[in-house]
């Protein structure tokens, strides 16, 4: 995209420079390059640095509703699951970071840039590693295709976000705006992606856990176990109003998965290990 | 260790494995028309036409596959024809890990606040940042290095898969 736009603005430039001969032709050329300026502008992405400051100023506010749950050999245990998840990936380099979030709701976030939390909540209704690996690898999803990035740009604040990508905003350094954008951020969380995106780091998710050597099937055992709980649960309120229904997401993996991750079959789960490490405290 | 007691152990784990996955017996109904089979295998021979609906007990768990009873019949089922339990009676837990979630484990330190807070939507409006909590999360980040051995670990095995086409 970046090449192509150079591109369009170097045949509009050209002709400016090379017929300077009079009068109209000239204006509207110039009107042309303005208008190439602001289509540049307005679909310029924010680099990988830029990406991660937002995100971290975002999982910041996220643990400011929520703090880590202190249990530092449980966080190390979901860090290095995550992080073996996030190297079978094609961002393997981000800074990635995993956090349990101190907290009975049942939920799990992503933050641009490779921040992952699941809630306490959340990892106490699963049964073995290959589930905690199903979640977060549904997260590391939404980083990988920056499903909050796109879901920015498309809100309120798409402004700041072109602002940002054309250094208008300083990622660092405590601009304002910058902390108008990462409240917009924050609050994604209380409306919600759109549902292709939860659909997409569905199908992505149970890939990634099969690519780290899991049961892939970790996955659709959480969301089944969350179908088994009582729907009027407050603790589950916010992830049903996030998240596309349960039933619909099952099927459409259920449509999927048996044919392209059959050769998945019999990669372990384990739930001993992930016993051990719970129980550990 | 010598031979002989690696060979133990393997057994032991083996045999706690085998009781981590039953699931005691957990109640499910059929979310669709599938097939019962023999054993846990697509091309596995069958065993009985199961209808929508139609109810069963859920005895263990193996990839993608349950085992069930339904009637006199035991087989297996595919994990995602089967929907768990019965949503009115409420939780269901197998693992037995609840009680995390009690905040009366005796892990959780309750922090002083003010104001709101929590994962709910006037939380999340009303969060603020909390520098120094992003810190400890960044302190327990893992290196690439630690995750391949902990992978080792487990004995998971990188493997390629593509990613699922959209339907």
């Amino acid at each position: 995209m970046r090449a192509q736009l150079f591109f369009a603005s170097l045949l509009v430039s050209l002709p400016v420079a090379a017929f300077d001969l009079g009068g109209f032709g000239n204006i509207d050329l110039e009107k042309a390059a303005k208008v190439v300026q602001k289509v540049q502008k307005a679909n310029a992405d924010i680099n990988e640095p830029q990406e991660i400051d937002l995100g971290g100023g975002i999982a910041s506010n996220l643990l400011g509703a929520a703090p880590l749950w202190d249990n530092p050999p449980v966080q190390r245990y979901v860090n290095k699951v995550g992080r073996w998840l996030a190297l079978q990936t094609e961002r393997p380099d981000l800074p990635w970071q995993f956090g349990v979030l101190d907290d009975d709701d049942v939920n799990a976030f992503a933050a641009p840039g490779g921040y992952v939390f699941i809630t306490k909540g959340l990892l106490a209704r699963m049964s073995n590693e290959a589930e905690l690996a199903g979640v977060l690898a549904h997260e590391i999803s939404h980083v990988l295709r920056k499903h909050h990035l796109q879901a920015l740009k498309k809100g309120a604040r798409s402004e700041l976000m072109s602002d940002l990508a054309n250094d208008a905003i300083k990622s660092q350094g405590g601009d304002p705006r910058l902390s108008k954008l990462v409240s917009a951020g924050t609050e994604i969380y209380a409306r919600g992606l759109d549902k292709q995106d939860e659909y997409e780091a569905d199908r992505m998710g149970v890939v990634i856990a099969a690519r780290a050597g899991y049961d892939p099937y970790g996955l659709p055992a959480v969301l089944q176990t969350l179908q088994s709980i009582n729907p009027n649960d407050s603790n589950l309120a916010l992830m049903f109003k996030t998240h596309p229904a349960l039933g619909d997401r099952l099927s459409l993996l259920d449509g999927l998965m048996s044919e392209s991750l059959a050769d998945s079959e019999g990669q372990p789960d384990l739930a001993e290990r992930f016993a051990s490490q719970l129980k550990a405290k | 260790m010598n031979k002989h007691s690696r060979w133990l152990m393997a057994l032991m784990v083996c045999a706690s494995m085998q009781s981590g996955m039953a699931l005691a017996g957990e109640a499910g109904a059929m979310s669709k028309a599938d097939e019962m089979k023999a054993e846990p295998f697509r091309d596995a021979k069958s065993v009985k036409a199961l209808a929508v609906g139609e109810k069963l007990d859920i005895l263990s768990k193996q990839g993608g596959w349950f085992k069930v009873k339904v009637g006199k019949a035991t087989g297996w089922v595919h994990m995602l024809s089967v929907r768990k339990g019965d949503a009115k009676k409420g939780a269901v837990n197998s693992s037995g890990l609840l009680a995390l979630s009690s905040g009366r484990a005796g892990t959780g330190k309750v922090v002083a606040t003010t104001g709101v807070r929590g994962l709910n939507e006037e939380g999340l409006k009303a969060a603020t940042f909390n520098e120094a909590e992003l810190k400890r999360a960044e302190a327990n980040a893992s290196s690439k290095a630690d995750a391949a051995t902990f992978a080792k670990q487990g004995k998971l095995v990188a493997r390629s898969f593509d990613y699922l086409p959209a339907k």
